[in-house]
């Protein structure tokens, strides 16, 4: 080989992927609209990503997999705790995060920045990418989740459990909060009756309760989920 | 060293060591956040998120410091000339490293532009501009003058331009993220799979010829090759970034494809590397600047070519995409390239500049030894960690802070190697900031 043909090898092999890529860029340009849902991306999701990125939070935090592996992925985090959940943590990171061996900064975020901030991941959560990460994926469902629906299955205590909020405190198999103890055995010390007593009044069980009395939950939903709680052994 | 003005270099590689130290430090600390509770109050004022936006610009700082230095090593050489401005080089060093100092300084105040890796705030950014205007001016103008052309300095030359043009797409806001993401990588894929590479063979093909004394037109020729392969790989291999973004799904295939090949170049750099050393013309004078430069191409294609190609396969990337995986392929590949490559310019450079022809090698040894194969186990443990947070995250659907758990014994092994490696580079830094002749003259 001669210099000039390496010389020809280097041109054609760089034109032709900056070419190659340059018309992937148009063309991913045109179709990002659609996949990104351009049409909801409103005022408040903007100034959702600026406070995202006053703060710094991607230097902890991974987004859509990308920025500081520290803390949780934030691209599904409205699907998988809520706007309360995400509010709470961000107010009183020191309550929330209490009994995690990992802290968050109280970095004092406006409750203007945070309802952003909820608008900005709640447009992220429906980004269509690829049905990532895999734990928050609805085709493949994780370990923990095919228990759980096996487990509304028998009860619809289950779906109470994970639908109306518990989650944002308690953990099961790994999944969930922090705040509160891990409920996975809780069938072990208490009975049916105690637990449902518990859930309408935490504080005349334990005086020191944090748990707040669950006056949203329907006489029928404090049934299910204590009885679904109740068969955790 | 042949030309007075090559001089300049020192101080940018001086500087740069103590960067790289101070990047060190940090990512011993940003590593005991792993495997330690850090107090709710330094947590509110010093939080993991400072810290790691220190460490990575500090990387970046240094390493484009030390490719600068390079470059004013070489250009002289090659164009048998002095660099047009001395001055203007070191205007340029001075206002970069005050914009630095700001920068890292300001981050501890929350002053970022809040995007890992481009903190550096909109009117710093602009700074930077001036800084790498006036560097790609000082460079182009001495070979302008010279009128002496190689396609080394071409390469060089190329590579630098490239690098500062991709800088500006980092720095505007976009209101999509998905946009953001696409552009960033544009910033940081094109810089290390693209520009960075460039700029790394056109130095290291330098380096090798001056050690070996092969024919220039055979290094030259390899040359083309590799960068042609670098850049038909690199420019469409961006792609293995866009799976999970919201980009359209045929970048699954072409990132997947193009970025299976990246390994090629590297190889060939490798194979080429070795070539070399076995034909080589001339003695070997100073063996440790041989061994740093295998040890380069050798790391470079472990850290960025094998564990790279591990998992840039969209199949394997599903699971492992975010997590400590890519950590440890960060680490090797940037520790394999670019630290190596800096150190192997550092080890030729600094003793010429001083006027040493054959320097004690003994400290130097202890650090390239100690350095690299910490650097090896901590890419393991972090790896390892990787796969256990895979597996328990994304497989079997725990919670985040359940995988971490699991990690954290990795991490904690992480952080005792972290103390050799920076036990290693300390070595380094005061070797070669006091560098002695060899005790013996040359055999």
């Amino acid at each position: 080989m001669s210099k000039k043909v390496a010389f020809w090898i280097f041109l054609v092999g760089t034109v032709s992927s900056a070419i190659l890529f340059l018309g992937l860029t148009w063309d991913t340009h045109r179709q990002i609209e659609a996949l990104s849902h351009v049409d909801k991306l409103s005022n408040n999701v903007v100034e959702g990503k600026r406070t995202f990125e006053k703060y710094n939070c991607n230097d902890c935090h991974t987004i859509l997999g990308f920025g500081a592996y520290y803390a949780p992925d934030l691209t599904k985090v409205v699907q998988r705790i809520g706007a309360d959940g995400i509010r709470f943590r961000i107010k009183d990171p020191e309550k929330a995060l209490a009994s995690s061996w990992r802290k968050m900064p109280n970095l004092k975020v406006s409750d203007a920045e945070t309802d952003n901030l909820i608008a900005f991941f709640t447009w992220v959560g429906n980004i269509e990418n690829g049905d990532w990460p895999p734990q928050d994926s609805k085709k493949r469902l994780s370990r923990s989740e095919e228990r759980m629906v096996a487990g509304v299955g028998v009860s619809p205590g289950a779906a109470v459990f994970q639908s109306r909020g518990c989650m944002n405190c308690h953990a099961l198999h790994g999944t969930g909060g922090t705040f509160g103890p891990a409920l996975d055995a809780i069938g072990r010390k208490l009975s049916l009756e105690q637990i449902e007593h518990y859930i309408k009044n935490p504080k005349a069980v334990n005086p020191k309760a944090m748990m707040p009395p669950q006056t949203a939950l329907s006489e029928k939903e404090i049934e299910e989920v204590a009885g679904f709680l109740a068969n955790l052994k | 060293m042949e030309y007075r003005s090559q001089k300049i270099a020192y101080w940018y590689f001086a500087i740069a060591l103590l960067l790289f130290t101070l990047q060190v430090v940090l990512g011993l600390w940003l590593v005991y956040n792993y495997t330690f509770t850090v107090p709710q109050w330094i947590v509110d004022n010093f939080s993991f998120a400072t810290a790691r936006a220190m460490h990575t610009n500090l990387l970046v700082l240094w390493m484009l410091l030390g490719f600068m230095g390079g470059t004013y090593y070489i250009v002289p050489e090659e164009t048998k000339s002095e660099i047009y401005s001395s001055k203007l080089a070191w205007f340029q060093l001075i206002v970069l490293v005050a914009t630095g100092v700001v920068a890292l300084v300001g981050f501890i105040f929350g002053w970022t532009q809040g995007r890992p890796l481009l903190e550096i705030p909109t009117s710093l950014d602009l700074i930077v501009v001036v800084g790498a205007l006036a560097f790609l001016f000082n460079v182009g103008m001495t070979m302008y003058v010279a009128k002496q052309w190689t396609v080394i300095q071409g390469t060089l030359l190329g590579g630098l331009l490239f690098l500062a043009l991709l800088y500006l797409f980092g720095i505007p806001f976009y209101k999509n993220e998905v946009i953001d993401w696409y552009y960033w990588w544009w910033v940081i894929h094109l810089w290390v799979e693209g520009a960075w590479e460039l700029v790394t063979a056109a130095i290291f093909a330098f380096v090798l010829m001056k050690l070996t004394g092969v024919d220039r037109q055979v290094v030259e020729k390899w040359l083309y090759v590799e960068i042609g392969l670098f850049l038909f790989t690199g420019i469409v291999g961006t792609g293995h970034h866009y799976y999970w973004i919201g980009a359209p799904k045929y970048w699954l295939w072409f990132g997947g494809i193009f970025s299976a090949l990246e390994p090629l170049p590297i190889l060939l750099m490798l194979i080429d590397t070795m070539n070399h050393v076995k034909k080589r013309e001339t003695k070997i004078v100073n063996p440790l600047t041989w061994t740093i430069a295998i040890g380069c191409a050798v790391m470079h294609m472990i850290g960025a070519g094998i564990w790279g190609f591990m998992h840039t396969l969209p199949q394997i990337n599903y699971y492992t995409h975010g997590s400590q995986v890519t950590v440890s392929h960060g680490h090797l590949a940037f520790f394999g390239a670019y630290a190596l490559l800096n150190i192997m310019v550092f080890y030729y450079a600094m003793p010429k500049i001083k006027g040493i022809e054959i320097y004690d090698a003994s400290r130097g040894k202890v650090a390239f030894w100690t350095m690299s194969s910490a650097m090896m186990l901590m890419g393991l443990s972090f790896g390892i960690a990787g796969v256990v947070q895979s597996y328990i995250e994304r497989v079997l659907g725990m919670g985040y802070m359940a995988a971490q758990s699991y990690m954290r014994l990795w991490m904690e092994v992480t952080f005792v190697i972290g103390f050799f490696f920076l036990a290693g580079v300390v070595i380094m830094v005061w070797d070669l900031l006091t560098l002695r002749p060899a005790k013996k003259a040359a055999a």
